[in-house]
């Protein structure tokens, strides 16, 4: 295992909140190496500070102290256009509240990124089109998100994810507004792009469902890594003959 | 492991793509902010408009009053002027109302001998001969000392009576009775020059306030609908955006808002003052008396102050939206 090269490694990622006079500290130091097409769950409860780790590592907050490197570089040292570029071609994210743009049509949402890195309108729409047959969307491509029902939506926001075949997925509770089943629909979804595409899969949850798909598992409670898990050597074994 | 790149910066087409986009779907948000650029654009252009004819049939007016007044003089003296033999002396050059009475008389057929001018109707004749048979001498032009004498000009006049259009000086006393007609004194001239003057200076005020007016209108509605997209700036974020791209969008999308409304506002602002006089004055007076090329340089100057303010009040929200880290405008929940 440490032989696998790491993507994102954190290192003593601290953030400080300031509510009115109160300081709330969200993160108090958490290191963490994350490897190459590894599927990591980010677990905790809620106001555990796991959402702002998620977003620390996404390039989407700024730490108040402590670095994070992401491809061998400190994320926050990059000018805007680099950070920019990772979060284009490098993450793909998923949100609990699946985020689209709601005066958007499904395909217009998930050819959004594709514009974004310079693609032309064509061109984006076909892949997009592509990207959507894939999650099962075929026939939505032209509905609004509020004609979708909320797996519907997160199979866009998904679909939205891969558009620029990023390195890794980062995905924040992308079942906490999902009934069951639905919700292993997206989880099963999330594991083949783990499995097919070689991706990093990073979730932020408390969704038990992940752990039995997840290579490993860290605890985070009160802003401070608890422990870290790794599941049974043998699933371990069959991730890494993948890589 | 690939190298980590630079994000390409979206050429100007994409952004005008998108920003039009986004008008498109949220046309409805759009009207908002676009009705309050067309009032404030019509209000200064109907302001602008309103003293243009307001001006030009003042002018007009007062020609038509000045020459009735001077008219009135004429037949007071000679009654019916038609078929009577009329004569007058030009020096210099003839005022509006002048060149309209002597039309007028011509038109009621006065027999007109004319000294310094000629025109249709009008005979010429010397100096000399320019009272010979003539009920009335009309003295009329701008140059206050023309350095003839009367006597010569009323020489063989039928009644010795001279009507001066100006306080002119002569070399020798009237021979007969030397009348003024159609003068405003000084005091009256002051008096509107400074009426005037106040009438102007509340119309700057009012341009001014009006343009304050829109520009915090369309710096408050951009605002708010920066404020309402706080979510999507994040995503766009998310997505690779860079902040200077989302900073053009809003800077578009108020250009193309500034644009478009001032267009209607200078069209509106145009329309209200010329039915107002229109129908006070009648449009055929109106319309002869508007200056195209100065309506066009106005209407010119409304389209560019109504984009360019537009786009200013557009700097602050767009800096705003563009400054802002992804997280909290994704956490934000308007």
């Amino acid at each position: 295992m440490t032989d696998r090269a790491v993507i994102i490694r954190a290192r003593d990622v601290t953030r400080r909140y300031k509510l009115g006079e109160e300081i709330v500290w969200a993160l108090q130091g958490v290191s963490l190496d994350i490897f190459e097409g590894e599927y990591l769950s980010i677990m905790g409860p809620s106001g555990s500070g796991k959402s702002t780790f998620f977003n620390m590592i996404g390039a989407l907050d700024i730490p108040t102290a402590g670095s994070i490197e992401f491809m061998g570089e400190d994320l926050f040292r990059l000018p805007e256009d680099k950070q920019a570029w990772i979060r284009c071609n490098q993450i793909g994210y998923i949100f609990q509240t699946y985020n689209l743009v709601m005066v958007m049509t499904a395909l217009e949402n998930v050819a959004l990124p594709m514009i974004l890195k310079g693609d032309t309108r064509r061109d984006a729409n076909a892949k997009a089109g592509a990207i959507l047959e894939r999650v099962g969307l075929g026939h939505r491509v032209d509905h609004l998100p509020s004609q979708l029902s909320g797996g519907q939506m997160q199979r866009v926001a998904i679909a939205r994810a891969l558009a620029n075949s990023p390195s890794v997925i980062l995905a924040d509770e992308p079942t906490g507004n999902l009934d069951s089943k639905t919700g292993e629909e997206i989880i099963a979804l999330l594991k083949s792009l783990q499995t097919d595409d070689r991706v990093t899969v990073i979730t932020a949850t408390h969704d038990v469902k992940m752990l039995s798909v997840s290579d490993r598992i860290a605890w985070i409670r009160d802003g401070r890594l608890e422990r870290l898990e790794a599941r049974a050597n043998v699933q371990i074994d069959m991730g890494s003959m993948t890589h | 492991m690939e190298k980590i790149g630079r994000q390409v910066r979206l050429p100007l087409a994409t952004a005008m793509q998108i920003s039009l986009q986004g008008i498109r779907i949220r046309l409805g948000r759009a009207l908002v902010t676009l009705s309050g650029v067309v009032l404030g654009i019509a209000f200064l252009m109907s302001v602008i408009t309103g003293e243009f004819i307001n001006a030009a049939v003042k002018q007009e007016r007062e020609v038509r009053n000045q020459t009735t007044l001077m008219s009135t003089f004429v037949t007071s003296e000679v009654g019916a002027v038609a078929g009577k033999t009329l004569s007058v002396a030009v020096f210099g050059a003839l005022s509006a109302p002048e060149q309209a009475l002597l039309a007028g008389l011509a038109a009621e057929h006065a027999t007109l001998r004319a000294y310094g001018y000629s025109g249709t109707g009008v005979t010429a004749v010397p100096a000399g001969r320019l009272g010979e048979g003539s009920a009335l001498l009309l003295v009329l032009g701008d140059n206050p000392a023309p350095g003839i004498a009367l006597g010569g000009l009323m020489a063989g006049m039928v009644q010795p009576v001279a009507l001066d259009a100006r306080l002119r000086t002569y070399p020798d006393t009237p021979p007969g009775r030397l009348e003024h007609f159609g003068i405003q004194s000084a005091e009256m001239l002051a008096k509107a020059r400074e009426a005037e003057r106040q009438q102007g200076f509340r119309t700057r005020w009012i341009v001014i306030i009006s343009l304050l007016v829109t520009v915090i209108g369309i710096a408050n509605a951009l605002l708010m609908s920066v404020t309402e997209r706080f979510k999507e700036i994040g995503t766009m974020k998310c997505l690779g955006a860079l902040s200077g791209f989302i900073r053009r969008l809003f800077l578009i999308e108020s250009a193309v808002i500034g644009f478009v409304g001032s267009f209607v506002g200078l069209l509106v602002g145009l329309a209200f003052p010329l039915l107002a006089y229109g129908v006070t004055f009648g449009f055929p007076a109106v319309f002869s008396a508007l200056d195209g090329k100065r309506l066009a340089l106005s209407a010119l100057l409304c389209l560019t102050a109504g984009t360019a303010l537009s786009i200013l009040a557009a700097i602050y929200p767009a800096n705003f939206a563009a400054r802002m880290v992804p997280a909290s405008a994704l956490r934000s929940n308007v």
